[in-house]
């Protein structure tokens, strides 16, 4: 019967893990008869080359420049097809494996990547540009001596930066993402930023208030869809006359000028920035980050509760192995910290498996082992401080040990634990909060991309913070209440 | 094994480390004997009674219960266990089930009786114990006595064939003792086999078939309890007896 169990929970697992997978994928468009389907890897979102609606999918009004064109290309050239949405890295591992015909994600055109991909004629031309703070009066690298400049680490204008920082004397202070180091700037902490053009102009032209100084954009570089080399040339063939429709017709450039000047695609109206105001303008976005929160709490203590008990459960069995296993997958979970298992499951593991974990999946399975290993330990306290009598007079009366764990020992171990379960549940709510760094939009993602564009970083936590604070008060007041019938 | 004896113990060693606390014991009880087991504490006596349902593993030796031999690892324990009824010092009632349920819950969940019979037969044997009217109750809002009897008849339910008592009067108040030996004492004269391991020296002389005297971890002496309490034959069973009778 033991084992019988483990199917029913095997099962129920992989159901639900499909269900979660099942959720990222993004739905196809239907294809009629007899036009080819054809399969884009892309990124998630990559401002302003792909942005994602609120459903993760494209179909907004604004899904960024390379989205647009090629909507535009496939309908002109009459194909369909089908977006898969990845991390860069992902996007060319299945073009690599043959898993997509093309990549359309801001890709570079490299004298390396020449050699092992064919691309279309460059829609585009991405470079590195340097910017200031509105009111800042730095216009060359001249005057950056003694000062601090930033760049995100690993891209190229962290090497440029590197490479040029004996010649003009500046400090470099590296950043992971573009809204952090550009509030960096606007605080007057860093004089300058260095950053994708395309990527800085989006965020300009949506409020940041930055301006560009660099008249050419530095290490240029063209902007293509790529291939696997010899292959699909038909749909190569397709691309290039449709880029060069666009061109010729003047559409490209209306496309890329919606994304990169003026203001055409968000209205950047006089907001209102008081805390009320800031409320309004931001309440889909609060309520879409606040109910993923919620939902990565409510299924990640659900998957964190079963694994939980399973340690649990095998650190008080008779057996040394079970008990073994228990302690060191405690032990290991509860060492490492929850921001590296996001990273190394998030980041590291498509290494290994060859494609790439769902970023939801990513945060469930990195609160499933985290907070389990913590629940694991309290299931086992609770278990461990029932006394030892009660096993006694339970195996004395010829209960099985199964039996007399479920029937004797369990729901006494589990009236002891209700505090500190409570109490995990509550950190797990606020440990939703790391997933951030993996990009998930739960709350505090949501309030750093916010802020990204309003500036408003001490208005926007605050309104986190509250929200954070009403919902564990709201959590706190529903397990009194279900602690108070228990007893 | 020898058909006769309900319980037949041969050669049982038991250690802890190089601590030996059994050395070698040899006892056998008849259908229907009531045996108790007296000595000082550490003797061994109460590790020698949780052998008998392999509460403790022996290290060596035999323990046949209605013919099973617990030691065999071929031994369904569980099924001898249920044979077997035990009684603690500390009463051990399960304190997430009110008295009823603490009665019914081996019978019913071993597979014994449909939840109405147990129903009834846990009503019977409360009522045995005087307690049928605490069935509702929660055993922690009980006194030790009642406890201790709610004890007794849990172990009844599974209609044991034999019953082990361990010190069942040493963790209650001096009035609650008389009521939890009352209930022993009718057991015994309805025919039930016990093996009792206990202070009470009163309880002893009037009810034992057999007094057994144990000493550093052997069995020192036994017999009657008129020629153990009247005519000890070892000195360590004097000393003991003159230490406990004359307090």
């Amino acid at each position: 019967m033991q084992s019988n169990h483990w199917k029913i929970f095997l099962a129920t697992l992989t159901a639900v893990l499909g269900i979660v997978i099942g959720w990222q994928v993004i739905e196809p468009q239907t294809a009629s008869a007899d036009e080819q389907t054809y399969t884009f890897a892309t990124n998630n979102t990559f401002e302003p080359f792909e942005i994602q609606d609120s459903k993760g999918g494209y179909s907004g009004k604004n899904p960024g420049i390379e989205i647009e064109i090629l909507k535009k290309i496939a309908k002109h050239e009459h194909f369909k097809y089908r977006l898969k949405a990845m991390s860069f890295n992902g996007d060319l591992q299945a073009l690599e494996s043959g898993q997509v015909d093309a990549v359309i994600a801001g890709m570079s055109v490299t004298d390396e990547r020449k050699a092992k991909y064919d691309f279309s004629t460059p829609y585009y031309t991405d470079g590195v540009v340097m910017a200031v703070a509105k009111d800042s009066n730095i216009k060359s690298m001249k005057q950056l001596k003694g000062k601090t400049v930033s760049a995100k680490s690993g891209t190229s204008a962290a090497l440029y930066l590197k490479k040029n920082q004996k010649k003009y004397g500046y400090k470099i202070r590296y950043f992971d993402s573009s809204n952090t180091m550009w509030n960096d700037v606007k605080t007057g902490n860093t004089a300058a930023t260095f950053d994708d053009g395309p990527v800085l102009q989006y965020g300009i032209k949506t409020g940041v208030p930055l301006k560009i100084v660099t008249k050419k954009p530095i290490d240029a570089q063209p902007v293509a869809v790529g291939y696997q080399k010899g292959k699909n040339l038909e749909l190569q063939k397709k691309v290039n006359d449709g880029i060069k429709w666009l061109k010729d017709t003047g559409q490209l450039d209306q496309i890329i000028n919606k994304y990169t000047k003026g203001n055409g695609t968000t209205k950047t109206t006089a907001a209102d920035h008081t805390i009320l105001g800031l409320l309004k303008t931001n309440r889909e976005a609060l309520l879409r980050g606040l109910w993923m929160t919620i939902e990565l709490t409510v299924v990640g203590i659900i998957f964190a509760m079963i694994f939980g008990v399973i340690l649990g459960v095998l650190g008080v069995v008779n057996n040394k192995f079970a008990n073994g296993v228990s302690s060191t997958l405690i032990y290991i979970f509860r060492g490492i910290p929850m921001i590296v298992l996001a990273f190394f499951i998030y980041m590291g593991v498509p290494n290994v498996i060859g494609h790439k974990v769902p970023l939801f999946l990513a945060g469930i399975l990195t609160l499933t082992f985290d907070e389990g290993a913590y629940i694991g330990a309290i299931v086992k306290g609770g278990f461990e401080s029932v006394s030892q009598g009660q096993w006694e007079a339970a195996r004395s009366l010829g209960l099985p040990y199964s039996k007399a764990l479920i029937k004797v020992i369990a729901p006494q171990g589990f009236k002891l634990m209700v505090p500190s379960l409570v109490n995990q549940f509550i950190i797990t709510l606020k440990d939703t909060s790391i997933l951030s760094a993996i990009g998930v939009m739960e709350l505090t993602q949501t309030g750093t991309v916010i802020i990204s564009q309003n500036m408003e970083g001490f208005r926007m936590w605050t309104i986190i913070a509250v929200i954070y604070i009403i919902i564990i008060t709201l959590l706190t007041w529903l397990s009194n209440y279900v602690q108070k019938r228990m007893a | 094994m020898d058909k006769k004896y309900k319980v037949q113990v041969k050669d049982l060693h038991k250690s802890y480390g190089s601590n030996e606390v059994l050395k070698g014991i040899n006892l056998n009880v008849k259908p229907n004997e009531v045996v108790c087991m007296i000595g000082p504490s550490g003797s061994g006596k109460s590790t020698f009674l949780r052998c008998i349902n392999k509460l403790e593993e022996p290290n060596s030796g035999h323990v046949y219960v209605d013919g099973y031999d617990i030691a065999d690892p071929k031994v369904n324990i569980n099924k001898v266990r249920q044979k077997i009824g035990m009684v603690f010092q500390h009463f051990n009632l399960f304190p997430n089930m009110n008295v009823l349920q603490n009665v019914t819950l081996a019978p019913v969940e071993l597979g014994k009786m449909s939840k109405d019979e147990a129903k009834k037969a846990a009503m019977h044997y409360l009522d045995i114990v005087g307690l049928s009217e605490k069935a509702d109750a929660n055993p922690t809002k009980l006194s030790g006595g009642q406890q201790q009897r709610v004890a007794i008849a849990r172990a009844l339910a599974m209609k044991p064939d034999v019953m082990l008592f361990d010190e069942p009067t040493s963790a209650l108040d001096p009035e609650m003792v008389g009521d939890v030996l009352e209930v022993m004492k009718r057991l015994a004269k309805e025919g039930m086999t016990m093996i009792v391991v206990t202070h009470e020296m009163g309880f002893a002389k009037q009810v034992a078939d057999r007094v057994v005297f144990f000493h550093d971890g052997d069995i020192r002496e036994q017999g009657t309890p008129d020629q153990i309490f009247n005519h000890p034959q070892h000195p360590d069973t004097r000393n003991f007896l003159d230490k406990v009778l004359n307090v």
